[in-house]
């Protein structure tokens, strides 16, 4: 249970006060009759999405050190050739199919922080994806999310139920804990089924009666919570959504998650943290190159980011997306034209606030001397590293020690994606 | 006679005084005395031993004396269950050999290899009807159907409460590798067993299934420098990067995650006073506690050779080299009966029966019956429910149900049954507790916090409307039954609260459903509404 959600609870709107918030604001949040004043504090609320690239995306493919030979000394069947990548800075590029992605690169708005990843060596995808949601590696037992714990630990939000809020069917272990979150599947179906938008009015307006009496504990305010977001998506209109400037998702998973994410920040619903994830990068077998299994995983995402930038025009100019994948894969292809599981991978920033147009963390090389374990890529930048900085800079976290229990907040080895 | 047992043995004058306070005059008082006070304690154990009253329950429970069914619950051996082992022969999961499974695991992923091989699609399709893929799917389902099933329909319920529990409290994760096929039979053959045992054989049990000897990796744990034996045939035929391979994938050293967690979680508790050196020198002894392969029992095996033989001292008892396998029952012993795990467990076990925060009564009342009893479970749960604690007024209601707990509550007061489908467990997993799948070692948490949310209330309302119009897909339900519909609303809207929420209706939620029926003239459609508006609505949330 949450501090704030406790002084939610017990003491209504003196607790308010005590935070700095407007209790008048979070009484209507609270009791479900918003008004006409939008409930964000507008279109320059900072926002960070977070794109989960679950199975350990290969880094080496996605973003190529096309000016190491090493690479393609190790790869002989699966390197993507110079000729097809695209040059980023002489010595690293992008994937041919991430080619929607180069004119956020030129326009200094993408930035890629390469050898990136946990300090523990498990190649589990279990432990390295739970490791990397709870934000404590080699620490089993955290039962929340690094995301939940920000909610908790930097209170100086309104009072929206779409605070943090990811897209499927379950809610992930990052956003996991005591501060309120929603797992939304589909936007249109979201708040209670009737088969006549009448007959679910009515209901709604029925269970929101029988809730708003409820005496003690957290059911009458998490049912408050509810029936605000259904109230607030109403005004939204999610059946009538377009997506702007033409921009065009790819039909798929992350297509649709990354256009109501899109969705949800326009409406002003007070999104600070989306999240949505992405499958099919544990490519072991058939790796491709230019072509192939991976090429068509990274064709979803550059259109899906490009699509997502576009749509949001203006709006970008206060979001920030994040991939980011449990591991790397191994230096060397495997004997079936794949890669098998590694160490250091790379990942995106990307969005207006990105100091981009740099490849950013140390790269500590491809020589096996080099390597993690003699194999893998070495990590150089601690993930935790990286999120802390978009915490800290972007969304203005107070404080990351109840973030990232563990890992002292040093700004120093902030990677630097948003300058220093 | 069990008051004297208790309080000879409890060694706390306080305790064993709390104990005989309750046998006097807390829910036996009530028993006879007062017909509605006799029901509302049959209602509260039936919330909390049990998974929730079916129609008319509580007044056989009420009739019978809450006291004697209760102890019969204690004997679950002695209570008939002829209609779930009917409904469990329907379960394929419980007729297969655990090597078949794993081997038929293990054939299945090496041809959705092989099949990629000439593929260039990364991201596993779903399987095809009819495939063997299709079948193990359908198989891990069933798993997880199999525990809403027998909550609903068992009429051993306490005992399926303490299998929950346990389950809960030595969480594997389904879908951790190997334990997709492992971990059936944690839960036939280690759980279920020893769910009304003792302690210390139920820990023991766990330390030897291998699904939990994968999920917290003990099964790679190994001495420091050790080498397995691989006779010379099994890589002769191997490539140079092929060995290499092996050679990576062989286990380098100590792991210590089960070791943590046996302390942490399963016996001591985090402030259970042990150290780092203490977490190594646990993970040292269960060195070679490991698993068969698949086609060669995949059950426990320990391997000598990875044992680690040197002297270990944990808690400050010494571990004297060269001891085997033996050492780690004796520190298993040892866990089971310290006094931090008594305290820890019991208190866990009280935070499930009585309250998300449990007042010290009613641990201390638990700590003792487990010292007396050598850590029976039966003597632990009978001990608190003998505490005033339990059937305090402010323990009543006072938590929330999980989604479980929710769901097959629901289904149980409506007089639903599951049918042959396993979609009452996907209903569960939607509401925020999908089966046998919670990564963290801790299990699932016990308090409202955890459950209670905007996304997952609307979720359960949803499935609350739903299953009142008899468009739960998973469950039939036969409302005539239990609720005969009728045409005067104030008449049915007493009913509901009679038969579903057992009295415990509020007065704005009676005006709420009535106001809601005004205009309703069907009076099926009126009954789905008011059904519907009850289970979804607060009272029906609280256990």
């Amino acid at each position: 249970m949450t501090i704030s959600r406790r002084i939610f609870v017990k003491s209504g709107g003196i607790g308010l006060f005590s935070l700095g918030l407007d209790p008048l604001f979070l009484a209507r949040a609270v009791y479900g009759a918003v008004g006409p004043r939008p409930i964000s504090a507008g279109p320059d609320r900072p926002i960070l999405v977070c794109l989960f690239q679950r199975g350990a995306v290969d880094g080496l493919s996605m973003v190529v050190p096309h000016g190491d030979a090493t690479y393609y000394h190790e790869r002989p069947r699966i390197a993507v050739p110079r000729s097809e990548v695209i040059d980023l800075d002489g010595h690293f590029g992008l994937h041919p199919r991430l080619a929607p992605l180069k004119p956020l690169w030129e326009a200094g708005s993408l930035a890629v922080v390469h050898a990136v990843g946990s300090p523990d060596p498990t190649r589990s995808h279990f432990d390295a994806q739970d490791y990397m949601e709870t934000g404590t590696p080699g620490v089993k037992a955290t039962t929340d999310g690094w995301a939940n714990r920000y909610c908790t630990s930097a209170g100086e939000h309104d009072a929206t139920p779409f605070r943090a809020v990811a897209f499927g069917p379950q809610l992930p272990r990052v956003l996991a804990g005591s501060a309120a979150s929603l797992a939304i599947d589909d936007l249109q179906a979201f708040g209670l089924q009737a088969r006549r938008p009448a007959a679910r009015d009515k209901l709604t307006a029925a269970f929101e009666a029988l809730y708003e009496g409820s005496a003690t504990g957290l059911l009458a305010p998490s049912a408050a919570e509810g029936f605000a977001a259904i109230e607030l998506l109403k005004r939204a209109d999610p059946s009538g959504y377009a997506p702007a400037d033409g921009a065009e998702y790819p039909a798929g998973r992350l297509g649709r998650s990354l256009l109501q994410i899109a969705q949800l920040i326009k409406a002003d619903v007070g999104v600070e943290l989306a999240f949505a994830d992405m499958t099919g990068w544990d490519t072991h077998v058939n790796q491709g190159a230019g072509q192939g299994a991976l090429a068509t995983r990274l064709d979803e995402l550059g259109r899906g980011l490009a699509a997502f930038s576009r749509d949001l025009g203006e709006r970008m100019r206060s979001v920030v997306v994040l991939t980011m994948s449990e591991f790397g894969r191994t230096v060397r292809e495997n004997g079936n034209a794949g890669t098998d599981h590694g160490h250091a991978t790379a990942m995106l920033v990307l969005g207006g606030p990105v100091r981009g147009g740099k490849v950013l963390g140390r790269w500590p090389g491809l020589d096996p001397a080099a390597r993690f374990e003699g194999r893998d890529l070495a990590v150089t930048t601690d993930f935790r590293d990286l999120f802390g900085e978009l915490l800290v800079r972007h969304l203005g976290a107070p404080d990351l020690r109840p973030v990232f229990p563990g890992r002292d907040a040093d700004p120093t080895r902030f990677p630097g994606v948003l300058g220093a | 006679m069990r008051a004297t047992m208790v309080g000879r043995t409890g060694g706390r004058p306080g305790a064993a005084a709390g104990v005989a306070v309750a046998l006097l005059c807390a829910a036996p008082a009530g028993v006879g005395a007062q017909g509605t006070a006799a029901r509302d304690s049959a209602v509260h154990a039936l919330n909390r031993l049990a998974w929730g009253p079916r129609p008319g329950e509580a007044d056989r429970v009420a009739a019978t004396g809450v006291m004697a069914w209760i102890e019969r619950q204690l004997s679950p051996e002695r209570i008939p269950d002829d209609w779930l082992h009917a409904r469990e022969r329907a379960f394929t999961i419980l007729h297969i050999d655990p090597d078949d499974l794993a081997r038929r695991f293990v054939a299945a992923r090496q041809e959705q290899l092989a099949r990629r091989r000439g593929d260039t699609v990364a991201a596993d399709p779903p399987p095809q009807p009819g495939t063997e893929a299709a079948a193990l799917r359908r198989l891990g389902a069933e798993t997880q159907q199999l525990v809403v099933v027998r909550a609903v329909l068992s009429e051993r319920q306490l005992y399926e409460v303490l299998v929950d529990f346990w389950a809960n409290h030595f969480n594997v994760f389904y879908a951790k590798g190997a334990d997709r096929y492992l971990l059936p039979a944690h839960i036939e053959e280690t759980i279920r067993p020893h769910a009304l045992g003792r302690f210390e054989d139920l820990l023991i049990a766990t330390a030897h299934s291998p699904a939990m000897l994968f999920y917290l990796d003990n099964a790679q744990s190994v001495a420091p420098g050790s080498q397995p034996p691989i006779p010379p045939r099994a890589t002769r035929r191997l490539t140079a990067e092929q060995r290499e391979v092996v050679a990576q994938r062989m286990p380098r050293g100590l792991n210590e995650n089960y070791a943590r967690e046996l302390l942490e979680l399963h016996t001591l508790g985090v402030d259970g006073g042990y150290t780092q050196d203490d977490i190594v020198n646990v993970a040292r002894i269960l060195t070679g506690w490991g698993i068969e392969r698949p086609g060669q029992g995949a059950g426990f095996a320990f391997r000598e050779w990875a044992h680690d033989r040197g002297e270990k001292v944990v808690l400050g008892e010494r571990f004297p080299p060269g001891q085997g396998m033996d050492e780690g029952i004796r520190l298993l012993r040892m866990l089971a009966r310290h006094p931090a795990t008594m305290h820890h467990v019991s208190r866990k076990l009280c935070a499930r029966f009585v309250a998300d925060d449990p007042p010290d009564g009613c641990v201390d009342a638990a700590v003792a019956a487990w010292r007396a009893s050598d850590g029976q479970v039966g003597a632990v749960v009978r001990a608190i429910v003998r505490t005033p604690d339990f059937w305090a007024p402010a323990a009543r209601r006072a938590k929330v149900k999980s989604p479980l707990g929710f769901v097959v509550s629901a289904v149980r007061a409506t007089g639903a049954a599951p049918d042959s489908s396993l979609r009452l467990a996907q209903l569960v997993g939607r509401l925020g507790q999908p089966l046998y799948l919670q990564p963290a070692p801790t299990g699932w948490p016990e308090a409202q916090a955890d459950w209670v949310n905007a996304g997952a209330l609307l979720a359960r309302m949803n499935a609350a409307v739903a299953l009142a119009g008899g468009r739960l897909p998973g469950a039939t339900v036969d409302l005539q039954a239990v609720l005969p519909h009728t045409t005067d609303h104030a008449q049915f809207v007493d009913l509901v609260n009679e038969r579903l929420l057992a009295g415990s209706m509020t007065d704005r939620t009676r005006a709420v459903i009535l106001d809601q029926l005004r205009d309703v003239r069907d009076p099926f459609q009126a009954r789905a509404l008011a059904v519907g508006l009850a289970i979804g609505g607060p009272e029906f949330q609280r256990q």
